[in-house]
């Protein structure tokens, strides 16, 4: 845990070492919502119909935004190879990327909430609070996937591309689901259907992370 | 008996059709300064990279300490030094020798820093980005990053390549000061005299197999030259 937490601790602080990467990717959510705000012209209804999935799009966005950069650190002087040198398991250096990813792709979402219930005019009602744990195992869902592929990817040229090739069809029903969820919560309609569905992207994102903290070793030895 | 720190034994490596390494039997005691001389494409590097176990041989054996390379306990004795830094440009020269220092759980681990930056003259740029850093200090840090946690095998390929001359005399002196301490060092370089004044012993690796395994005492660069490299232009 030492080293997880050391490499957690080391991409933090570059992280908020270099905030221009944060403040773009607030603003390029601030983007999303004013273009799909102001081009169509649709009843309120309709509208708040596409907001779950227009909030995820921003935050998928900024997951990958995040992602290329949590392993661009890792590539630009041969850091990988230094994490395979490493005396620790590659389990550790995952779980130390992974949280790191996570907490960032998580302050981002933090970051892109206000503005979205700003734009659709959301009421804060007790229920809300439901989001956060759809927000949490969506995104936890994406980055212990994520991790394990930018890792793949980073070994190979053409790295952004085959990221994206390998992790969507992967992610996408936990995006999905993630989807309805909280379309069922900012709809006020938190039907039957809710928590088992909540409970399927749990034991997804356990499934992912259990199997990527064991590959890892896998992934860094050439 | 005492283990050697090091037995390969019948290793061989490819990638796809590109043989790298045939046949490699090899044995290096604790305390040997070996330098392992040969032609680019020789398979040099690939030999340090399979010793350090970030590469699997195709076949053959290879033991550190009686050991798996890949044994944390081996890994934590172990430093490579190469063209790749293994630094990050976002963080200042301390925080990259803490986050190393606390990787490889160096004990008192402030003390320890300040020493090594000082052994490679980084006292006075110490809370600077590496980023910003000259291509020499990044690799005067590099080699501080390496003896941090007092390794006891050092794999060092083409460290001189591309230094300066202050960084050269640093590297040296501290090489020195290495096998002084007993350290096993493996060394990969086209400077053949460097590679006389500090090494015991000397490989020629050529055609993927260990041509040649001699004491440096024996021998003289030029000899060395001539016999091996008479045709290698690239072997300045
Ligand atoms: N990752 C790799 N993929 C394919 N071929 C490689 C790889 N690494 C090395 N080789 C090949 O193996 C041979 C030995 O290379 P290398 O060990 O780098 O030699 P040296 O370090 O002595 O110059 C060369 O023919 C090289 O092209
Ligand atoms: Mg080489």
């Amino acid at each position: 845990m030492r080293a997880a937490l050391s490499i957690l601790k080391k991409d933090l602080r570059m992280e908020f070492r270099s905030k221009d990467s944060i403040l773009s990717m607030w603003i390029f959510s601030l983007l999303i919502f004013v273009i799909f705000n102001f081009t169509f012209e649709v009843s309120r209804l309709v509208m708040l119909e596409i907001a779950p999935g227009l909030l995820w799009v921003a935050f998928i966005f900024s997951g990958m935004f995040g992602l290329n950069h949590a392993f661009a650190v890792e590539k630009e002087n041969g850091n990988l190879r230094s994490m395979a040198l490493m005396p620790v398991d590659g389990g550790q250096v995952y779980l130390g990327k992974f949280m790191s990813v996570t907490l960032i792709m998580l302050l981002f979402e933090s970051l892109i909430f206000p503005i979205f219930i700003i734009f659709y005019d959301l009421q804060l009602s007790f229920q809300m609070f439901l989001l956060i744990p759809v927000i949490l195992a969506g995104t936890i869902g994406f980055t212990s996937l994520g991790t394990i592929l930018s890792a793949v990817a980073v070994h190979t040229r053409d790295q952004q591309i085959l990221l994206s090739l390998l992790l969507w069809p992967l992610v996408s029903p936990i995006i999905i689901w993630s989807v309805n969820l909280t379309g069922m919560v900012i709809g006020g309609d938190i039907t039957q259907g809710f928590y088992p569905l909540l409970t399927r992207v749990i034991a997804f994102d356990v499934i992912f992370f259990a199997v990527s903290f064991m590959l890892f070793e896998f992934i860094l030895e050439d | 008996m005492l283990l050697p720190a090091l037995e390969l034994t019948k290793v061989s490596k490819d990638f796809g059709r590109i043989i790298a390494l045939r046949n490699i039997d090899l044995t290096i005691q604790s305390g040997e300064f070996v330098s392992i001389l040969g032609r680019n494409g020789a398979g040099k590097t690939t030999l340090l990279n399979i010793i350090s176990g970030v590469s699997k041989p195709s076949s053959g054996l290879v033991e550190l300490y009686g050991g798996d390379p890949a044994d944390t306990e081996n890994k934590s004795k172990l430093a490579v030094i190469s063209h790749e830094v293994f630094l990050y440009n976002n963080l200042t020269a301390t925080e990259n020798l803490e986050y190393y220092a606390s990787i490889y759980g160096v004990k008192d681990a402030e003390q320890r820093i300040k020493d090594v930056l000082q052994s490679v003259e980084l006292m006075h740029r110490r809370f600077d980005l590496v980023g910003t850093f000259s291509r020499g200090m990044t690799q005067r840090l590099t080699i501080a990053r390496a003896l941090l946690h007092e390794p006891s095998l050092l794999l060092l390929d083409e460290p001189f390549t591309g230094l300066d001359q202050l960084a050269i005399g640093i590297l040296i002196s501290l090489l020195r000061k290495q096998k002084e301490l007993g350290r096993t060092i493996l060394l990969t370089t086209h400077d053949l005299h460097t590679a006389k004044e500090l090494s015991q012993r000397y490989l020629i690796l050529e055609k993927h197999r260990i041509l040649h395994d001699g004491l440096m005492a024996d021998t003289n660069p030029d000899e060395i030259r001539q016999k091996y490299f008479s045709s290698d232009r690239s072997g300045e």
